[in-house]
C-alpha cells in the first residue's frame, strides 16, 4: 500500500513539474470582464436587436484588439455574452436576470426598445450591476429612480420639441401656412406618450402657429392601419406626424402611400432614413423628415470614421442603432476603465459623473442626468432621392442644408 | 368631422379587406370542418406564402399575384405531405395533441424562416404598389383592388369545386356526417388530406397576396391567424358561406369601429366580437339562418 502511495506521489510530483516547465515560458493567461447583454435577435424588434449586437460587438472588438482593458494596471480580455429575448417583455427580464446569476457577468449593456429596456431595467439595481442601454428613449425608463440604470438615447419629448421647433421655422419662412393643422397619430407605449406630450405642450405654447385637428393612439405591432389613416385622410390636415417603431413605420407608411394620401410634411418621430425602411419603401420614403441621435450625414471625423469602418466590416450603410450601440458599450468600458476596479457600485458612481468625449452624438459628449438619461441634442434629417440624407435642422450645423418643404409627390 | 364621402370610403375600404379576410380563413375553415382540428399551423404557412412570393419574385421578378397561383399546388402538396407524415398519426388522439403539434409545427417553419432570410422586415414593391384608381371620387388602391378581385375568384371556383366535382361533394359530404360518409363508399382519409393539402394551399395563396399589402418578418401571420380564428366562429366553424359572411363583419366592425374609439383598440373590438359570439351565438351566423329557416 506504502509503495502504491509512494509511486502515485512520484507520478503526480512528475507530472506538475511538466506542467510547470511547459507554461512557464508562456505569459500568464489574460482575466476577463463579462459583459452581457439581452437583446431581441428575434421578434418584432430582430433587425433593431441585430444592429445593436453589431455596434456593441465593434466596440468590444476594438479594447480586444489593443490588448484588453486596463483597469487599475491590470489588463482584462472583454467577452460579450448574448441572448435573444425573441422581442418579448418578460423573457427579456427572465435573461438578464439569468446573465447575472448563471453567467456572473460583471456589467451589463441594455436592450432595444423602450418597452423591452422597461422590462429589464428592474434587474441591474436588484444586484448592484452598472447598467448602461442605448435602445430606449422614453423619459418613463428613467423616472422610476434606478440608480444603476443609465440611457445614451436623448428623450423622445425632446424628439417631439425639436419637430415642432422644425415646423416653426418652415412657419417662418411662408412655406408652410400659419397656423398648420396637425395629425398626429402615436403608439400607445411611453415611447408614444413622451412624444405626443411634447407636441401638445407646444401647441398650447403656440396656439397661432400649431392646431392639432387628429390626435390618436395605436397599437405597437399592428398589422392594418387603414382604418386609422382613413381618419387621417378625414382630418385634412396639412402636416401628418407620426411616432412609430420601425415594423409599424414601414407597414403604415407603405398603406399610407398606397392610399394616397399626401401632406405637406411628413414625419415618423426617428423613423425613415433607416435603411430597412429605406429597402421596404424604395422611393415611397423620399423627403420623409426624422429627428434622429446620429445619421451618417454628420461629418465629423469620428461619425465619418465609425460610418466607413461600419460599411467595410458589414457591406451596409450604418443607422444610429449601430451607432449608438457602440457609443454605449464605449461609455460602459470607459467608465470601468476610469473606475480602476470591477466594483458595480464604484462603475455606477463614475458613470453618474463621467464626461466621455469623442462620442459619435452632436455635439460629440456623453454626460448623464442625475435621472441617468443623456443630456444631448438631436438633429432633423430629411431622406432624399437614391438613398441620401442631408441634415436640415439645428440651422447652426455645417453639415446643415435646407430641406424640401412642402414635400413633393413621390409617387 | 365626417362626410357621407369620408364614410362611404371607410365602407369601400372595408369591402376590400373582407375579401382577403376571407380568403385568409377559408383554409382553416375547411380542415376544422372535415377533420374537426385547429390548424395552429395556418399562420406559419401564411408567412411562408409571403416569403416563398419573394424568392419568386428575387429570382423569376414574378409578380405577387403570378405567385400566389404558383403557390396553390406547390403548399398543396406541402399540405397534403404534413397531413400524411404527422397529423394523421394523431388524428386517433385527444384534440390537444393535434392542437400542440401544429403549433410546434408554426414554430418549426418561422424558425426554419428566421434561419433562411433572418429577422429582417421584407417587402415587394411592384409599380403598381403605390398606385390607386379614382372611381366615382375615391381612391381605391390598387394592390387592395387586385386582392380583392383574386380573392373572389378563388372563391369563386372554390365554390364551384364544392358544389359541382365529386371530391367538392365528398368534403361537404364529410363535414357533415363522417360516419354517413364511409357507409357511402367517401374515402374520408384521402378526403382529410385533400382538406389539409387544399386549407395549406389557400393560406400559401393569401400569404401571397398579404405581400401586395404588407411587409413581413419570420413572425407574419400571428395576428392574421387570430382574425382568421374570429372570422370562423363568426361564420359558424363548418360553415364555409359563413367564412365569407364572418370575414364581412369583422372587416366592417373594425373599420367603423375605429372611426369611433382609439386605433389601439382595434384588436380589442376583433377579440370583444369573439366573445360576444361564442356566448350569444356560438353557431355563428350559420346558427341565424338555421332558425330563420326553421
Amino acid at each position: 500500500m506504502r509503495r502504491w502511495l509512494r509511486t502515485g506521489g512520484a507520478v503526480l510530483a512528475t507530472t506538475a513539474l511538466l506542467l510547470v516547465l511547459v507554461t512557464a515560458g508562456q505569459p500568464a493567461a489574460m482575466p476577463e470582464i463579462k459583459i452581457g447583454t439581452v437583446l431581441p435577435l428575434t421578434g418584432a424588434f430582430g433587425s433593431s436587436g441585430t444592429y445593436f449586437k453589431q455596434g456593441y460587438g465593434m466596440a468590444i472588438d476594438d479594447v480586444n484588439k489593443a490588448g484588453g482593458l486596463d483597469v487599475g494596471g491590470q489588463k482584462y480580455h472583454v467577452t460579450l455574452t448574448v441572448l435573444d429575448d425573441g422581442s418579448d417583455g418578460t423573457r427579456s427580464r427572465s435573461l438578464v436576470e439569468k446573465l447575472v446569476t448563471d453567467q456572473h457577468v460583471n456589467f451589463l449593456l441594455g436592450g432595444y426598445d423602450t418597452s423591452l429596456v422597461e422590462a429589464q431595467e428592474v434587474v441591474p439595481d436588484q444586484y448592484k450591476i452598472p447598467y448602461v442601454e442605448g435602445g430606449g428613449a422614453a423619459s418613463e425608463i428613467f423616472k422610476r429612480n434606478y440608480k444603476y440604470v443609465f440611457g445614451t438615447l436623448a428623450t423622445i419629448y425632446n424628439l417631439g420639441t425639436i419637430t415642432m421647433d422644425y415646423l416653426a421655422y418652415q412657419i417662418g419662412q411662408n412655406k408652410l401656412p400659419k397656423p398648420i393643422t396637425i395629425a398626429i397619430v402615436w403608439e400607445n407605449t411611453d415611447h408614444g406618450k413622451d412624444y405626443i406630450d411634447a407636441i401638445l405642450d407646444q401647441q398650447k405654447a403656440h396656439p397661432d402657429l400649431f392646431k392639432v385637428v387628429l390626435n390618436q393612439s395605436f397599437q405597437l405591432n399592428g398589422s392594418d392601419f387603414s382604418p386609422l389613416l382613413q381618419q387621417v385622410k378625414a382630418s385634412n390636415a396639412t402636416v401628418f406626424l407620426s411616432d412609430a417603431h420601425l415594423p409599424d413605420f414601414i407597414t403604415m407608411h407603405r398603406q399610407y402611400l398606397q392610399a394616397g394620401l399626401y401632406h405637406q410634411v411628413v414625419s415618423y418621430g426617428a423613423r425613415g432614413p433607416d435603411q430597412r425602411g429605406r429597402q421596404a419603401l424604395g422611393t415611397g420614403a423620399d423627403y420623409l423628415i426624422a429627428g434622429l441621435w446620429w445619421t451618417p450625414a454628420l461629418k465629423d471625423p469620428a461619425s465619418q470614421l465609425f460610418a466607413e469602418r461600419y460599411q467595410r466590416e458589414f457591406h451596409a450603410i450604418p443607422d444610429w442603432f449601430q451607432a449608438l450601440a457602440y457609443d454605449t458599450a464605449r461609455v460602459l468600458l470607459q467608465a470601468v476603465r476610469d473606475a480602476k476596479t470591477l466594483a458595480g457600485p464604484v462603475v455606477r458612481d463614475t458613470l453618474a459623473h463621467m464626461v466621455f468625449h469623442g462620442s459619435l452624438l452632436p455635439g460629440g459628449v456623453i454626460r448623464f442626468g442625475p435621472d441617468g438619461q443623456v443630456r444631448a441634442p438631436y438633429v432633423m434629417v430629411q431622406t432624399t432621392p437614391g438613398n441620401t440624407v442631408r441634415i436640415i435642422w439645428p440651422k447652426k450645423m455645417p453639415e446643415t442644408r435646407d430641406g424640401v418643404v412642402p414635400m413633393p409627390h413621390v409617387q | 368631422m365626417f362626410t357621407a364621402q369620408n364614410l362611404l370610403s371607410v365602407g369601400v375600404a372595408a369591402l376590400l379587406t373582407a375579401g382577403l379576410y376571407a380568403v385568409m380563413s377559408y383554409g382553416l375553415a375547411i380542415i376544422y370542418g372535415v377533420m374537426k382540428v385547429i390548424n395552429l399551423s395556418n399562420a406559419g404557412f401564411l408567412m411562408l406564402g409571403a416569403f416563398m412570393t419573394l424568392v419568386y419574385f428575387q429570382a423569376w421578378h414574378l409578380d405577387p399575384l403570378a405567385g400566389a397561383f404558383v403557390n396553390l399546388p406547390v403548399f398543396f402538396v406541402a399540405g397534403w405531405l404534413v397531413y400524411r407524415g404527422l397529423v394523421r398519426r394523431v388524428m386517433t388522439s385527444l384534440p390537444l395533441a393535434s392542437l400542440l403539434m401544429l403549433f410546434a409545427l408554426w414554430l418549426v417553419l418561422q424558425n426554419l424562416a428566421l434561419a433562411i432570410w433572418g429577422a429582417d422586415d421584407q417587402s415587394i414593391i411592384t409599380a403598381y404598389t403605390y398606385k390607386a384608381l379614382s372611381v366615382f371620387g375615391f381612391r381605391i388602391p390598387v394592390t387592395r383592388l387586385l386582392v380583392f378581385g383574386v380573392a373572389l375568384l378563388v372563391l369563386g371556383i372554390l365554390h364551384y369545386v364544392l358544389g359541382h366535382t365529386y371530391v367538392g361533394k365528398a368534403l361537404r359530404a364529410t363535414v357533415q356526417d363522417p360516419q354517413a360518409s364511409l357507409l357511402v363508399g367517401i374515402d374520408t382519409d384521402r378526403i382529410s388530406a385533400v382538406a389539409f393539402g387544399l386549407g395549406t394551399a389557400f393560406a400559401g395563396f393569401a400569404g401571397s397576396l398579404l405581400t401586395l399589402l404588407f411587409s413581413f418578418t419570420p413572425d407574419f401571420g400571428g395576428a392574421f391567424q387570430l382574425k382568421s380564428f374570429t372570422i370562423i366562429v363568426l361564420g359558424g366553424l363548418e360553415n364555409f358561406a359563413g367564412v365569407t359572411v364572418g370575414a364581412a363583419i369583422l372587416a366592417f366592425v373594425e373599420s367603423f369601429a375605429v372611426l369611433f374609439m382609439k386605433a389601439s383598440l382595434q384588436n380589442v373590438i376583433a377579440y370583444a366580437l369573439l366573445v360576444i359570439v361564442l356566448i350569444v351565438m356560438p353557431g355563428g351566423v350559420a346558427q341565424l339562418w338555421s332558425r330563420n329557416r326553421s
